[in-house]
């Protein structure tokens, strides 16, 4: 990519310019090598024009009403004048590697407003569930004069950490079953949570919802709090009929309030990009082992080796790295 | 009855026929779940149900009535509409006196959805797949000279059901034939809306309402009006099978029956007013089996309810050929095709029937091809001799096998559908719809491999294209209709006109009967989207939730060649741009057609693509926004009708004027040939007509995209 291009992509997004911003997304997301580096400027000379949005993670199972919520949040948003970007991960099919990204077909009315930026990213099969380059994205959409930037996973047991150690808050959207809500979810993903929303309280669902609300409220109650100047909060929703969202943004609104106070967004923050540069650094590994020719052309052999059992995995790990990269 | 005795010599017979194969190759197992023999015997109808049954009573397998069409032919009910009432009403009296007995009016889009022609999201499609109807002025012109207590009326219209069914009231009211004398059907069918078509204005529990609301008001006003009638035509265009078809539409059918129960109706003041619509394709003894097992079953649905009155058992049914086994290839073949289907209907003892014109997989009928239409079930009725014996296919060894077969499979999906507490349950859980969605992108894969045949398409193609004369709608018949809107917004009393609608809006929300309070809207002259709107109000506008399946295209395409070679070609594409090949499937417009994104997205998703789908109902703007912001490299528009020649140069020049000229648009559907070139000209860099296989379509596109330098991936 030329000088002159990722220029003009750093301008356009500095004045807010769609394509350019869109285009820009799809130069930090692409795995081709060469595009690695001019992906790198792009960010870096943008990085001093972001940081100033409210970074929102918003997670749960499928089916649980996520992209409703979102837009119902995010319609609420654009009425007190705020800029809002979503980034929506879809995952990738595993066999096929091609994706089928639904989002907006449930967002129909923020994906029309002209104050709102989505963009449905593949996962690509990393990850199970966050596309590899959503923190950059993060960073482009800031620049581009979004202000609060959604990012939306599926929620389906390790995308969790990952979100949370891009965003600012972190919302878990639950749904009330027949009781017995706290088994099927694991005490480490609660841990990260900076809201719970119960979501669907509506028609029938109402009473249970409110059920559940006690529940998780207790259940947050012996939890050791991720930090000691935020308790998380439960609050029962439905984007549906609109009512609950506003005590989220409440809480979204409170949680930065206590957390600019204190220093404790800035050192959050700093912490983050430690977490991002190691994941850079797990990738680039990652990367250039899997690479490298050795391992390209005995890497076959050795998995049906393994297959036969004449290998242990313990001897083929020693093997494969037997050789120095 | 034990086997035949001489069975075991034809068994040894036809293997010595086939040369050593196994009889069990012959079988063939169908779409449906069935498997089919290649020999029936008196065996094989032994003790079941629905035979040896006698028409004209319980269980009506063999029909309705006692005499079917020894005693009366079936309705011939062509289904027509188009631009203004004006020019529709001209040809429905050129068809009436042409041989045509029943009037079955089409409207187009904008009405469909509840919107004046004036309304900015209908630019591109009024007075396109139907007749654009705004007030009752519209509805006079289009039922001007046609004797509305002598004509029966049947209007396809499920959305806006109760500015329609107002107008044509008020309509005949001021042609001097009251609402008794009303003889008819009106759809009002808005369960199926959900499933296939996409031309609701409310959500399902209003609008449930409402259907209850009709039957009401109809039960007492209109005694010889058909208040709902249970469709299944759409589904099967949707890519139902027969089975899901006919479960479908009967778990709709006892939807309503509970719904009219609870709201107090006694089951004989409205089940002898439901009546049904079927679709009819190209499996030939499978569908006249279809309508037999329909009956059988209907009967013992209703039976639970104990009625008195016979006429609430009975399944009366209007067909349709299938528009969706028409090709654009080789199009004369869809005479024949037709011809199949009407046999198949009137074997199947249908009470009206709709044939289609050879041309519907291109355009709207001429005159010339509604004329051939209507004239393959003249000829079939008047020529042909199989009016004279009831049921001639009862107690043949295979339909009768057929029919039981059909039964058994439909009696477990309606129990899985009561297990998810009713069809309205059912459908909010997504779960008829995917079955159908799977039905048809199993069905595509079958035909993109040549296993299922379709002559033109994927076997005994030609090269030269035959060039076809189709119907274009005027492009001044927006303009004609908002000139008529804004005559009558001046000439109308206004106070009068609010308080109806604020009179309509009040009955929404308590529990007024809301059929009544239109009719008082619609004599003041208030408007089809005016009235839509007072009660939008309090009910709200629907928004379907879009659901996708993965992986069944490429798992019904068990020659996985052709498979293998795109997702190697999209993952080079991968290595060589950093990302892949990226679609974003749009529908722009009022036009609710989603089976054909729906089958392309699970394809392309298959090959390796990555696949973006627009929420319905979009428009040019909207769909230009998506496009950027997502930075696809291509944008498929699909578009079944006739918005195309408007919505796609909107959304190029939007492309343009945004600084995205660079993402290439295609277009997909219903496309007359004769547009082609338009639409080239206009910048689209491929069109995919009806019978375009699907991995042929992919690898075209990947030609276009890799034709550009993607320098940022």
């Amino acid at each position: 990519m030329q000088q002159a291009d990722i220029a003009n992509y750093i301008e356009g997004v500095k004045h807010g310019d769609r394509r350019l911003l869109s285009k820009a997304i799809t130069l930090v997301e692409s795995v081709h090598p060469d595009h690695q580096e001019s992906a790198r400027r792009l960010v870096d000379n943008l990085l001093p024009f972001s940081g100033k949005g409210i970074r929102l993670g918003v997670t749960g199972v499928p089916g649980v009403g996520k992209s409703t919520f979102i837009e119902s949040l995010g319609l609420a948003l654009i009425e007190k004048n705020h800029r809002v970007a979503v980034l929506a991960v879809d995952p990738s099919s595993r066999r096929s590697g091609g994706s089928i990204l639904g989002d907006k077909t449930r967002m129909e009315k923020l994906s029309a407003e002209s104050h709102a930026f989505i963009r449905p990213s593949p996962s690509g099969g990393t990850l199970g569930g966050v596309a590899a380059k959503t923190r950059e994205a993060i960073i482009l959409c800031e620049a581009a004069g979004f202000d609060v930037v959604i990012v939306e996973t599926v929620g389906v047991g390790q995308s969790e950490t990952v979100v949370s150690s891009m965003v600012d808050f972190f919302l878990i959207l639950m749904l009330a079953g027949a009781g017995d809500e706290l088994q099927g979810i694991k005490k480490g993903i609660m841990e990260l949570a900076d809201a719970i929303a119960i979501n669907k309280a509506d028609g029938e669902n109402l009473e249970k919802a409110e059920k559940a609300k006690g529940d998780y409220e207790n259940a947050l109650h012996y939890l050791m709090p991720a930090s000691p100047i935020w308790r998380p909060v439960v609050h029962t929703v439905s984007a549906i009929e609109n009512k609950g969202v506003q005590d989220i943004w409440d809480a979204v609104l409170s949680h930065r309030e206590a957390f600019l106070a204190t220093g404790a967004l800035e050192h959050k923050r700093k912490r983050q990009a430690i977490d991002w540069m190691n994941q850079m650094v797990e990738e680039e590994l990652k990367r250039q082992f899997y690479s490298h020719p050795y391992v390209k052309t005995s890497l076959p052999d050795i998995i049906r080796d393994i297959e036969n059992g004449l290998l242990s995995p313990g001897t083929a790990f020693k093997k494969l790295f037997a050789l120095k990269l | 009855m034990a086997e035949h005795p001489l069975k075991g010599k034809w068994t040894a017979r036809a293997e010595k026929e086939l040369r050593g194969k196994p009889l069990s190759d012959l079988d063939w197992d169908t779409p449906e779940g069935i498997t089919v023999k290649p020999l029936y015997t008196a065996e094989d109808i032994e003790g079941l149900e629905c035979v040896n049954t006698l028409p004209g009573s319980a269980p009506y397998v063999r029909g309705p009535k006692a005499t079917m069409y020894a005693g009366r032919p079936w309705t011939v009910r062509q289904y027509a509409g188009f631009s203004t009432a004006k020019k529709s009403n001209e040809f429905y009296r050129k068809n009436l006196a042409a041989g045509q007995k029943g009037l079955s009016v089409a409207f187009d889009l904008a009405t469909h959805r509840g919107y004046d022609s004036d309304h900015p999201r209908v630019v591109g499609d009024v007075g396109k797949a139907g007749v654009a109807v705004d007030s009752v002025e519209d509805m006079k012109i289009l039922f001007d000279q046609i004797p509305l207590d002598e004509m029966s009326v049947s209007m396809t219209m499920n959305g806006a059901v109760l500015p329609i069914l107002a107008g044509y009231i008020v309509a005949a009211e001021e042609q001097g034939v009251s609402q008794e004398k009303l003889t008819g059907t009106i759809q009002n069918d808005i369960l199926k809306e959900y499933l296939t078509r996409n031309t609701y204005i409310y959500p399902p529990v209003p609008s449930m309402r409402i259907v209850s609301d009709i039957i009401g008001y109809c039960s007492k006003h209109m005694p010889k009006y058909n208040t709902v009638s249970i469709s299944g035509y759409h589904m099967m265009e949707a890519g139902a099978n027969s089975v899901l078809q006919t479960a479908f539409t009967l778990a709709d059918g006892l939807e309503y029956v509970k719904a009219a129960l609870a709201a107090g109706q006694d089951i004989d003041a409205f089940a002898p007013r439901l009546s049904f619509f079927f679709g009819i394709g190209m499996n030939f003894f499978m569908d006249i089996a279809m309508l037999r097992a329909a009956r059988f079953l209907w009967n013992e649905i209703i039976d639970q309810f104990n009625p008195k009155n016979p006429t609430s058992r009975m399944l009366r049914t209007h067909c349709q050929t299938s528009g969706w086994s028409l090709t654009e290839q080789d199009p004369y073949n869809n005479i024949i095709r037709t011809t199949l289907e009407c046999m198949s209907a009137v074997l199947g003892g249908t009470q009206s029937l709709h044939t289609n014109s050879f041309d519907e997989a291109v355009g709207l009928p001429t005159e010339l091809s509604s004329r051939i239409a209507r004239n393959t079930q003249i000829i079939v009725q008047e020529e042909s001799q199989v009016c004279h014996v009831v049921d001639p296919l009862g107690g043949s060894y295979y339909v009768e096998s057929l029919t039981n077969g059909i039964i058994t499979e439909v009696r477990k999906i309606l129990n899985e559908v009561e297990g998810l507490g009713g069809m309205a349950k059912a459908i909010e859980s997504g779960m008829p719809k995917m079955r159908i969605e799977e039905s048809a992108a199993r069905r595509q894969a079958r035909i993109d491999m040549g296993k299922d045949v379709i002559v033109g398409v994927n076997k005994y193609k030609i090269t030269d294209n035959t060039h076809l004369d189709v119907l274009e709608v005027s492009s001044t018949v927006r303009d004609e209709q908002i000139a008529r809107l804004k005559k009558i917004k001046e000439t109308r009393n206004n106070d009068k006109v609010k308080q109806c609608l604020d009179a309509l809006t009040r009955a929404a929300e308590t529990d007024g009967n809301l059929l009544e309070a239109s009719i008082a809207a619609v004599r003041e002259r208030a408007t089809v989207g005016e009235i839509s709107d007072a009660i939008e109000n309090v009910f709200g506008r629907y928004v379907a939730t879009t659901r996708c399946i993965s992986g069944v295209y490429a798992a019904e395409f068990d020659n996985s060649d052709t498979i293998t070679d795109l997702r190697k070609r999209t993952d080079n594409f991968l290595s060589n741009h950093g990302r892949r090949p990226r679609i974003l499937l749009v529908k722009m417009g009022q036009d609710g057609h989603d089976r054909g994104i729906k089958v392309i997205a699970t394809a392309y998703a298959d090959f390796g693509f990555d696949v973006d789908i627009s929420p319905m109902f979009q428009t040019p703007d909207e769909a230009a926004k998506m496009a950027i912001e997502n930075d696809v490299h291509v944008v498929g528009v699909s578009s079944l009708a006739a918005g195309h020649k408007v919505l796609v140069p909107d959304l190029i020049g939007k492309l343009k004027s945004s600084g995205a000229d660079d993402i290439k648009v295609v277009v997909g559907g219903v496309i007359p040939p004769g547009d082609y070139d338009f639409l080239y000209k206009c910048g689209a860099v491929a069109v995919f007509g009806p019978g375009t296989n699907v991995t042929e379509s992919a690898n075209r596109l990947l030609d276009e995209i890799e034709k550009t330098d993607h320098a940022a991936g």
